[in-house]
């Protein structure tokens, strides 16, 4: 089985040539046609996701999800509701957790897209603590869960209950498993709150 | 297989067969099982978004099924032009409803024979948002979608009903009426009526008798993530990946389709599953689009990806939609001495079980008579959901809170009072407990107990209605009760193997995870049955389900497949303790020496992974070390042609299977011994009618808690769930048109981390009176189940006032306490 990617091809306008991606056309007709950069399609965008520069064209009614999960085959986003309702498919943009599934990816062009794989391979204490505590049953949920802790304690290291329950307000967890994630989400805190003092206030 | 058992050894499987009594043969100890702390093996997947789900499925060139929802709760296509769909770039097959090649009818998930088999696209929908007519593939959803407002549909409306009392009126229209042609009303289910003793002479020997009723509108699943399924063609053998709570149904009607095709030709792909809590589980909705899939995936070459919208899941409901009557008669001392029940139900899809069950399986109440009936009305089809046992722990959690209400009683003391097991008392219970060999501990004084103290029931409860707090709200508190859940009528069979180089073991079973940490409890089982550390046990599970289980994941799944694996754990033990004695394989070169010369089984034992001699634990070998390190050519190294004889042992693998009776058998084999009791304490607003919920107990005796994380999780998460229902869920429909109108989790809603807060304690009782290995029982049905009516005595212990229509919602309080 294998997912997706972007697969498309791009013809040199001149001799009909394929590349495999825009920027190798474009360094082939600089060299072979002498001719002046073409410009870039209106359905272009650039993103920083999880660190790694990604340029693709997108079809316009295309959701930040969408290209995310079924395009570059990220699929730690989920969609539970499909209206903006369930916090399944939130990836944090630009420091701020958003609905993927409610943002259209060609308004996303130059963005900073952090999702539930790049919290992953990161590092962040929040795996391994709601691993720990079972934050998560059938886990459908659970990255969205993840995703929007790791922006709250981006923004605010040291929460309280009060303020974990307002961050996770939105997201849905059917199997009920909300009490564990209060708990999972305060180990995490803790765990990144030592690393910052043991490092002198760096992580 | 190794046939050299110890009597001992024997002896531990002999109960294999035999649930009823108590398990005779437990473990003198226990290291892993009822341990904590050990790692989900889901854990690391789920958290980091690497579990892969069937919706996460992207197969190359795969193409997108979607399909025609009726806009009607009753029509008939009458006639269909699909041109202008077909014309649309990017559509790659329409597939009607009348295409020729489409059989009339087949199998589509038959449950017990109930239900015959069904047409994979009907042209009829017997339901607002019904599949129908038409099945669109496209190289996107979103073409296929678009493709679909482009079917121009002539539609012969019919009448509908969505009342089930109107329904059975005796000239209503025919709700379905293709299956049911003779009426609406439908009473044939296995377990429509229960009599116990003479309930018209219990009511006359009552001080006191009591009518009330109560309704409980429809509320769906909502499972995380939506019905899908995934169909490729390898030549002529099928390929699928199905998300499906019991995949090896799938694969038993899938061998049936497309003029029938062998077990061995499917391979079939459960992946994780975002939950489904028994929904879908054995409705033709759900098989009839994977067959269309199929059918299209056969007639474009290409892989299809079929995924119901989030609104077509909607309309499953649950088994608990209808309307309640009863009359219970009783003594002033809380003696409830007849009650007689019954509900009018709708579109029941599976057996229905009696209202009055549990009432006969754990009170002492001598004579009842329940009735349930199901009417068919233009709805979806109601389903186990969490479960079908809804109804009758409504009617418990009713019936004794009013008795003990018109009492002036604590609803505990009824509830002690009324225990018991068909229309007996506790001490007929504790003369069936000894006589199977259980402990003697009276499970409900024990779970009652508890829950009081962490409660603080006592300084709480109060008089109805007489608790004003000083933030202004009106203080409450509920309880209820009933038996251990024993959804347990069914098979397992599981294996283990040792493998090579390490020695470690692998558990391998149909693999259907719906996150309930099942497989670490297996995988504590084994380790402590074979004697070896937990860490080298691990779980494979087999995504084509070839080993077949009950209830794979769910429902009351470790107390049957426990069974199963501890059985494949002690013959596996056994093998490797007499390979550890025995001359090992016979080659050309001869047998080769044992491990152990001079000893027999029984003067060994493992312990943390080693092999040693009990009257000499130094003389000892590691499970590693006695398979030794495989070579290039197998298990022999090839050094061996060198002269030098390397250890040898021969295959280490068993396969373990049990038949369980449960309750379920209609010959009811064995008691219920063990209770569970769930306490609530709520404030209500009597100015906007808002109820805030504060605290939550939960008390199960599981018998034996193998894993009680696993079954802690139960007991919150199912909290949340049954509190949900009792404060929000209802499918709200137009009863002018038949739509539904809130099918959307805006409009729908459920609980939020902010809307359940309060602590939820979480009580395990060990009693060991269960029918499962260790004396355990299941949890995962049943808090779900019973917390779903809890919210009506809490609030009437609140406000004074009775709310009989469920979900309790805050206009339903204010209009009790006369304020509309």
């Amino acid at each position: 089985m294998a997912k997706s990617g972007d697969i498309s091809m791009f013809t040199c306008p001149y001799c009909s040539t394929q590349r495999e991606n825009f920027e190798a056309l474009r360094e082939h007709i600089l060299a072979d046609h002498k001719g002046s950069l073409l410009p870039e399609p209106a359905n272009r965008i650039r993103l920083l996701i999880n660190g790694l520069e990604h340029a693709m064209n997108v079809e316009p009614e295309w959701t930040l999800y969408h290209l995310i999960h079924d395009r570059l085959g990220m699929t730690g986003s989920k969609q539970f509701c499909d209206r903006g309702a369930c916090g399944s498919c939130t990836v944090i943009m630009d420091g701020l957790p958003v609905l993927s599934c409610m943002v259209l990816a060609i308004e996303c062009d130059g963005r900073t897209i952090e999702t539930v794989e790049g919290v992953a391979r990161a590092g962040h204490p929040l795996i391994e603590s709601y691993v720990k505590h079972h934050a998560m049953q059938c886990g459908y949920c659970t990255p969205g869960f993840v995703v929007t802790s790791k922006a709250l304690l981006d923004r605010n290291p040291d929460p309280t209950e009060g303020e974990i329950r307002e961050a996770l307000s939105g997201n849905l967890c059917r199997c009920g498993t909300y009490p564990q994630h209060i708990v999972a989400v305060r180990e995490a805190a803790r765990t990144l709150l030592k690393e910052k003092e043991d490092s002198g206030g760096e992580r | 297989m190794v046939d050299n058992f110890s009597d001992e050894q024997k002896k531990g499987m002999e109960e294999m067969q035999d649930n009823l009594t108590a398990d005779r043969h437990p473990l003198p100890r226990y290291k892993h099982i009822g341990g904590r702390g050990g790692r989900r093996l889901d854990g690391q997947p789920k958290a980091s978004g690497q579990a892969e789900y069937t919706m996460d499925v992207i197969l190359p060139g795969m193409l997108h099924l979607r399909f025609l929802d009726s806009p009607y709760p009753h029509a008939a296509v009458r006639s269909m032009d699909t041109s202008k769909a077909e014309r649309l770039d990017g559509v790659r097959y329409v597939l009607r409803y009348d295409n020729p090649e489409m059989p009339e009818k087949a199998s589509m998930g038959k449950f017990h024979g109930l239900y015959g088999d069904q047409p994979p696209l009907p042209g009829i929908a017997h339901f607002e948002g019904e599949p129908v007519g038409v099945a669109i593939a496209a190289e996107t959803e979103a073409i296929a979608e678009e493709a679909l407002t482009l079917v121009e549909v002539e539609w012969e409306e019919r009448s509908f009903n969505l009342d089930p009392v109107k329904a059975r009126e005796k000239d209503a229209p025919l709700s379905y009426p293709e299956m049911y042609p003779a009426g609406n009303f439908w009473n044939n289910g296995l377990f429509n009526e229960l009599v116990l003793g003479d309930a018209k002479k219990g009511f006359h020997e009552s001080e006191r008798v009591m009518e009330f009723a109560f309704s409980r509108r429809g509320h769906t699943w909502i499972g995380p993530e939506r019905p899908c399924g995934v169909f490729r063609w390898n030549g002529e053998s099928p390929e699928v990946w199905v998300k499906q709570q019991r995949p090896h149904l799938v694969k038993k009607n899938l061998a049936t389709w497309y003029g029938g095709i062998p077990m061995n030709s499917i391979q079939l792909h459960c992946l994780y599953q975002g939950a489904s809590f028994g929904g879908w589980v054995q409705v033709p909705w759900n098989m009839g689009p994977l067959y269309c899939a199929g059918f299209v995936a056969k007639k474009t070459g290409r892989p299809v990806k079929y995924a119901l919208t989030r609104r077509e899941d909607f309309y499953g409901q649950s088994m608990d939609d209808g309307r309640y009557s009863l009359k219970v008669g009783f003594n002033r001392d809380g003696r409830i001495n007849a009650v007689k029940g019954s509900s009018t139900m709708t579109n029941q899809l599976w057996p229905m079980f009696n209202i009055m069950g549990h009432f006969k399986e754990n009170t002492s109440i001598p004579h009842l008579h329940g009735v349930t009936e199901s009417v068919w009305v233009n709805k979806g089809p109601a389903v186990p959901t969490r479960c079908e046992m809804l109804p009758t722990s409504l009617c418990i959690t009713m019936v004794f809170n009013r008795v003990a209400a018109e009492c002036g009683l604590d609803p505990i003391e009824v509830a002690l009072r009324n225990d018991g097991i068909e229309g007996h008392g506790t001490d007929h219970l504790a003369e069936e407990r000894r006589n199977r060999g259980f402990s003697d501990v009276d499970s409900m004084k024990e779970c009652v107990e508890r829950g009081k103290k962490a409660f603080g029931w006592d300084a709480k409860w109060h008089a109805p209605g007489t608790r004003k707090l000083p933030n202004g709200r009106m203080h409450g508190v509920g309880f209820t009760w009933t038996h251990e859940w024993d959804d347990s009528l069914g098979t397992s069979e599981m294996a283990i193997r040792i493998e090579r180089n390490d020695g470690t073991a692998t558990i391998l079973a149909m693999g259907c995870d719906n996150g309930v940490d099942a497989e670490n409890t297996y995988c504590r089982i084994a380790a402590d049955e074979l004697g070896f550390r937990l860490e080298d046990v691990r779980y494979n599970p087999q995504i084509d389900p070839g080993f077949f289980r009950m209830s794979p994941d769910s429902s009351t799944n470790a107390s049957v497949n426990g069974w199963a694996v501890r059985h494949a754990a002690r013959i596996v033990k056994a093998q490797i303790l007499q390979a550890a004695v025995s001359p090992t394989a016979r080659t050309q070169r001869g047998s080769y020496r044992p491990a152990f010369p001079d000893c027999t089984p029984d003067d060994l034992d493992i312990e943390d992974s080693v092999i040693y001699r009990k009257s000499d634990p130094s003389q000892r070998m590691s499970l590693g070390d006695f398979v030794r390190e495989a070579g290039q050519s197998g298990p022999i190294s090839s050094s061996e042609s060198a002269g030098y004889r390397w250890a040898f042992s021969e295959p280490l693998f068993a396969f373990g299977y049990q038949v369980q009776l449960g309750s379920y058998n209609p010959e009811n084999p064995r008691p219920h011994f063990t209770r569970q009791a769930h306490f609530l304490e709520v404030e209500v607003d009597t100015e906007t009618g808002g109820i805030f919920l504060t605290s939550v107990v939960n008390v199960n005796d599981v018998g034996k808690a193998m894993n009680p994380m696993s079954c802690e999780g139960q007991q919150y998460g199912g909290s949340i769930m049954g509190l949900s229902r009792g404060l929000f869920e209802e499918m709200i429909y137009d009863q002018a048109t038949g739509v539904m109108l809130n099918g959307n989790l805006l409009d729908y809603k459920i609980a939020t981390i902010k809307d359940v807060s309060c602590p939820i304690g979480t009580i395990l009782v060990e009693t060991g009176q269960g029918y499962g290995p260790y004396g355990s029982v299941g949890i995962g049905e049943d808090i779900g189940t019973v917390m779903t009516g809890i919210l009506g005595p809490a609030v009437y212990n609140a406000i004074g006032v009775w709310i009989d229509d469920h979900p309790i919602t805050p206009d339903k309080v204010l209009k009790a306490l006369g304020k509309t």
